[in-house]
C-alpha cells in the first residue's frame, strides 16, 4: 500500500486530478446543503449574466445555473459509478468464465460480445433509453449494455493467460473448487488492468450520459450537466454562461478521472509505466 | 596494452541503479581472451556473466545499468568509451554474438537467408552476400543449405535454428563470437552437436569464443580456460584442466562438489516394500491444433505401465516432447488419459476412471511439486494461505491447517514467520520448499514431482534434492520425478524409465540403466551428457582426494 502511494505520487497529472474529484464528489455529496432547495425553480429574470448573486448566471427560465451545476454533480457521478459497477460485473463474469472454461463457453460468449460490438454503441443506448422510458435506471442499464464487451474482452484474455500458470494447476491438484479458483486465485491477479479500465470507463459514461441528456433522454425529473447544455442551445449566442459552466463541469470532471485512471496505471502495472516513461 | 591479446578487460566494474542488490552488478573484473582460446565464464544466476558480455558488446540495459569504471580493449580501441556509431561498426562484423534463445532470435517473418544477408549489407559488404549465404548454411551442418535459404524460421528445430544464429554471427569472419548460453534452452542431444560445431568452427576459424554458461559439464566439454564469477567478482581464472582438477578457491569447490554425479549410489533394494501405485497401459493423444485441415493428432504418451514402492523414487527421463509431462499430468488428472489404468494403496477402484467427484476424495492420495517456482505460487497470497488451501479445501478445520502449515515449513528447513510472507520475498529454492511443503500439506503417499529443480542453480539444485530425499525417507513417500536432465536422475532416482517418443524404452534400477544401458535410444542419451568423461566415476575419486 505504501509503495502504491509512493508510486501514484510520482505523476504529478494524477495528483491533481485526484484533488479536481475529491472537490467534485464533495460538492456532490454536500449539494443539496450548498444550494438548498429545488434547482428546477425559477429565482429571477432570465439570461441574467454572472453576477454576485447569480454566480454563473441563469438560464432561459430564470433558474440558478449554479444550482444546477452543483445538482448535477450527483446525477453524473451516480450514473458514471453505477453504470460502471454493472458493466464491470457483467463484463467481469462472462470474460471470467469464458477465460476459464474456453471451448464452447467460450465461443458462446465471444459471440454475444461481438454481437453488442457491431452496433453502434451510442445509437444501442439511445435505443434502449427510448424503449425502457427515460430514467435513471434505464440510462444505467443501456450505458452498461454497451460498454461491458470491452472489460469482458480484457478479463477473458487475462484468465486465459493466467489458467496455464502452475499455481492454477496446484490449486485444482490441491482439491479446490473451481468457484474458488476462479474468484479467490486467478480474479486478484488479473484485477490491476480492470481497476484502470473502470477508472476510465466512469469518465466514459459521464459522457454518454451528457449525450443522452442533450439528446432530451436524461431523466426528466433530475437536473443533469447535460440536460443544461442540451436545454441552453437556443440560447448559446447571447448568453455563454448557461453552456460553459455546466460544460466547463463535464471537462474538469472527466480530464480528473483520466488522471487518476492513469496514475492508477502506474501503481498497479509498475513495470509497464517504467518501460513507457524511461 | 598487449598486442597477443584479443581483448583485455582491466578493472571494469557495471553500476546497478540505486536501489538494487548490490551497487555493482560487475566488480573490479580484469581478464583477458587470448587468441583462438575458447574462455568460459562460469557462475550462477546474478553473477554477473551475462552482463560481462553485454558490456562487451555495448548492450548494457539503460543508462541506469552503465559502466563505472575500467576499460575493455579491443583491436586497439577502448569499447567502454566508444561512441554508438564505431560500436555499430564493430558489432557483427568484429564481435559477434549468439544468443540462448534461437526461437526468439531470429525474425519470424523473414526468411532465414535474407537475415543473413542482412549482416553483410549493414557493414557494407552486400555484394559478398550472394556467394556467402549459402556456403555459411553448409558450414554450419545445416542439411540441403540452398534450400533452408528460402525457408522461414519456424519450419526450422531448435537446434537448426542455433545453426542460422551461428552462421549469422560468423558471416563476417569476427575476431571473437561471444556465447551466451547457447545451448540451455536445447535438448541434451543437440546441445551436444552445436557444442562440437562451435568448437570445430572456432578451430577452423581462428576466432576467439567467450562462452557463457551455468554448467560445469558445457565447460568441460569445450573451455580451454575457465574463470568463474561470484556475484559481480571474478574469483578464479585459469586452464580449464586447472580449474576442473583442482579447484583452489572455496566456492569453485562448491559448485564443482554440487555438480551431480553420473554414477548412482549403491542403494538398498526395495523388493520387500509394498507397491504403492501401479500404473497401467496409459494412453493420450492430443488433437494438434494447426491449419484447418491438416489437423495431425500427436499421440503423446504411448501404452506407459509402471509401479513405484514405497520409499522408492522412479525417475522419468526423456527430452522435451518426450511425453513424460503428459505422463505426469494423467497421474493427477490434470489430463485425462484416454486409455490405462491406476491402482493406489488405500483408495478403491481405478483412479484414472471415476468420475471427477469421486476422484476429488483421493486427491489428497496424490499430489504434485511443479517446475517453475516463481509461476507455481499465487503471487497475491500469504505463504501460509498457499500451503493450507487444499487442508481447507479437503473440510479440515482453521486451526488445525495453521498449526500443520508450522510443522511443514519446519519439515522443509523454513522459518515459521515464513507464513505470513508473500512468495516474493523468497528466493527460487525458497519457493520450491514452499512448493513441497504445499504438496506435503494433504499427507500424499505418491509425490509426482515434474522436473522440480531444472530452473534452480546447481547448488540450491543440490539442497531441495537432498530435501526430498530426507522427507522421503521419512514418511515413506513414493515419488515419480519427472527430468530432462540424466545427472539429476542419477543422483535421486532408484529406477528409471527412460522415455522416446511417448513410449517407455527402457525401465529398471538406475545402476543398470546407467551402467549398462540396454536400448539403443538410452546410450545415446547418456553418450550427450556434456562432460561425460570428466564426470566418469573414476576421475571423480581422483578429483575428489585432490580436492580434500
Amino acid at each position: 500500500m505504501k509503495d502504491f502511494w509512493a508510486i501514484y505520487r510520482r505523476n504529478k497529472g494524477s495528483i491533481i486530478g485526484l484533488v479536481i474529484l475529491v472537490v467534485v464528489l464533495i460538492v456532490a455529496l454536500a449539494g443539496p446543503l450548498l444550494m438548498p432547495g429545488d434547482p428546477w425553480e425559477i429565482k429571477a429574470r432570465p439570461l441574467l449574466p454572472p453576477s454576485t448573486t447569480f454566480l454563473m448566471g441563469t438560464d432561459v427560465l430564470g433558474r440558478d445555473v449554479l444550482a444546477g451545476v452543483v445538482h448535477g454533480a450527483q446525477v453524473s457521478l451516480l450514473i458514471g459509478l453505477v453504470s460502471t459497477l454493472v458493466a464491470v460485473t457483467l463484463g467481469l463474469l462472462l470474460g471470467a468464465f469464458a477465460g476459464y472454461f474456453g471451448g464452447p463457453v467460450d465461443d458462446i460468449v465471444v459471440r454475444i460480445t461481438e454481437f453488442v460490438q457491431t452496433i453502434p454503441s451510442f445509437i444501442l443506448a439511445m435505443v434502449l433509453v427510448a424503449v425502457l422510458g427515460p430514467s435513471i435506471g434505464s440510462i444505467v442499464i443501456s450505458i452498461a449494455v454497451v460498454t461491458w464487451p470491452p472489460v469482458c474482452r480484457l478479463v477473458r484474455a487475462e484468465f486465459m493467460s493466467l489458467v496455464q500458470r502452475e499455481f492454477v494447476e496446484a490449486a485444482v491438484v490441491s482439491g479446490q473448487r473451481t468457484a474458488n479458483i476462479i474468484f479467490r486465485e486467478i480474479l486478484p491477479n488479473a484485477l490491476s488492468p480492470i481497476i484502470v479500465m473502470a477508472s476510465l470507463m466512469v469518465a466514459t459514461a459521464i459522457l454518454t450520459e451528457s449525450a443522452l441528456s442533450f439528446m432530451g433522454l436524461g431523466d426528466p425529473n433530475r437536473i443533469s450537466w447535460g440536460y443544461m447544455i442540451g436545454a441552453a442551445r437556443s440560447a448559446l449566442r447571447q448568453a455563454w454562461w448557461i453552456s460553459v459552466f455546466p460544460g466547463a463541469a463535464i471537462f474538469l470532471t472527466v480530464l480528473a478521472i483520466n488522471l487518476v485512471g492513469e496514475g492508477l496505471n502506474d501503481a498497479l502495472n509498475p513495470r509497464l509505466a517504467r518501460r513507457g516513461r524511461v | 596494452m598487449n598486442e597477443t591479446l584479443v581483448i583485455d578487460i582491466r578493472n571494469l566494474s557495471v553500476a546497478l541503479p540505486p536501489g538494487a542488490d548490490r551497487p555493482f552488478a560487475i566488480e573490479d573484473v580484469s581478464f583477458a581472451l587470448l587468441p583462438q582460446e575458447v574462455l568460459c565464464i562460469v557462475g550462477e544466476s546474478g553473477s554477473g556473466k551475462s552482463l560481462t558480455s553485454q558490456a562487451i558488446m555495448g548492450l548494457l540495459p539503460g543508462p541506469e545499468v552503465h559502466i563505472a569504471s575500467g576499460s575493455i580493449h579491443f583491436e586497439g580501441r577502448d569499447l567502454a568509451t566508444l561512441e554508438d556509431r564505431e560500436m555499430q561498426a564493430l558489432r557483427g562484423a568484429r564481435i559477434a554474438m549468439i544468443f540462448q534463445e534461437p526461437m526468439t532470435a531470429l525474425n519470424p517473418v523473414m526468411r532465414v537467408g535474407d537475415q543473413i544477408t542482412e549482416m553483410f549489407r549493414f557493414h557494407g559488404r552486400a555484394h559478398e552476400a550472394a556467394d556467402r549465404v549459402v556456403e555459411l548454411l553448409g558450414a554450419v551442418g545445416l542439411p540441403d543449405p540452398a534450400s533452408i535459404k528460402d525457408a522461414y524460421p519456424f519450419r526450422l528445430s531448435g537446434g537448426q535454428r542455433q545453426r542460422v544464429m551461428i552462421a549469422m554471427a560468423l558471416a563476417l569472419d569476427p575476431a571473437v563470437l561471444i556465447a551466451d548460453e547457447p545451448t540451455t534452452a536445447l535438448d541434451v542431444m543437440t546441445q551436444k552437436q552445436i557444442l562440437a560445431l562451435i568448437k570445430d568452427l572456432q578451430r577452423e576459424r581462428h576466432t576467439s569464443c567467450l562462452f557463457i554458461t551455468h554448467d560445469f559439464g558445457v565447460v568441460a566439454e569445450i573451455a580451454d580456460r575457465v574463470g568463474v564469477m561470484q556475484s559481480g567478482k571474478l574469483v578464479e581464472i585459469g586452464p580449464a584442466r586447472e580449474i576442473l582438477e583442482q579447484p583452489q578457491h572455496p566456492y569453485t569447490r562448491r559448485l564443482i562438489a554440487a555438480v551431480p554425479r553420473l554414477e548412482p549410489p549403491d542403494r538398498a533394494p526395495l523388493s520387500d516394500r509394498k507397491t504403492i501405485v501401479e500404473v497401467k497401459g496409459v494412453d493420450k493423444t492430443y488433437a494438434s491444433r494447426g491449419g484447418w485441415l491438416k489437423r495431425r493428432p500427436v499421440h503423446a504418451v504411448k501404452d506407459a505401465s509402471f509401479s513405484v514402492r514405497s520409499g522408492e523414487t522412479l525417475a522419468i527421463v526423456g527430452q522435451s516432447g518426450s511425453g513424460k509431462s503428459t505422463l505426469a499430468r494423467c497421474m493427477v488428472r490434470l489430463v485425462d488419459a484416454d486409455a490405462g489404468s491406476m491402482t493406489l494403496a488405500g483408495a478403491e477402484g481405478d483412479l484414472l476412471r471415476m468420475s471427477k467427484s469421486r476422484f476429488h476424495r483421493h486427491r489428497p492420495l496424490v499430489q504434485m511439486v511443479f517446475q517453475d517456482p516463481y509461476a507455481s505460487l499465487n503471487p497475491r497470497h500469504r505463504v501460509g494461505d498457499i500451503i493450507a488451501k487444499g487442508m481447507l479445501a479437503q473440510g479440515h478445520p482453521r486451526d488445525a491447517a495453521a498449526a500443520r502449515v508450522k510443522s511443514l515449513l519446519e519439515l522443509v528447513q523454513l522459518d515459521a514467520s515464513a507464513a505470513e510472507r508473500f512468495p516474493h520475498e523468497f528466493s527460487g529454492g525458497q519457493r520450491q520448499r514452499i512448493g513441497i511443503a504445499r504438496a506435503l500439506a494433504l499427507e500424499p503417499k505418491l509425490l509426482v514431482a515434474d522436473e522440480p529443480v531444472s530452473a534452480l542453480d546447481v547448488s540450491i539444485q543440490a539442497q531441495v534434492l537432498e530435501l526430498l530425499a530426507e522427507i522421503q525417507q521419512r514418511l515413506d513417500l513414493a515419488v515419480l520425478f519427472i527430468t530432462h536432465d540424466l545427472r539429476v536422475a542419477a543422483q535421486i532416482a532408484d529406477t528409471v524409465a527412460v522415455m522416446h517418443q511417448g513410449e517407455i524404452v527402457e525401465h529398471g534400477p538406475a545402476r543398470r540403466i546407467f551402467l549398462e544401458p540396454q536400448h539403443e535410444y538410452t546410450r545415446a542419451l547418456i553418450a550427450a551428457i556434456p562432460g561425460r568423461a570428466w564426470l566418469a566415476p573414476s576421475d571423480r575419486i581422483a578429483r575428489q582426494e585432490a580436492t580434500s
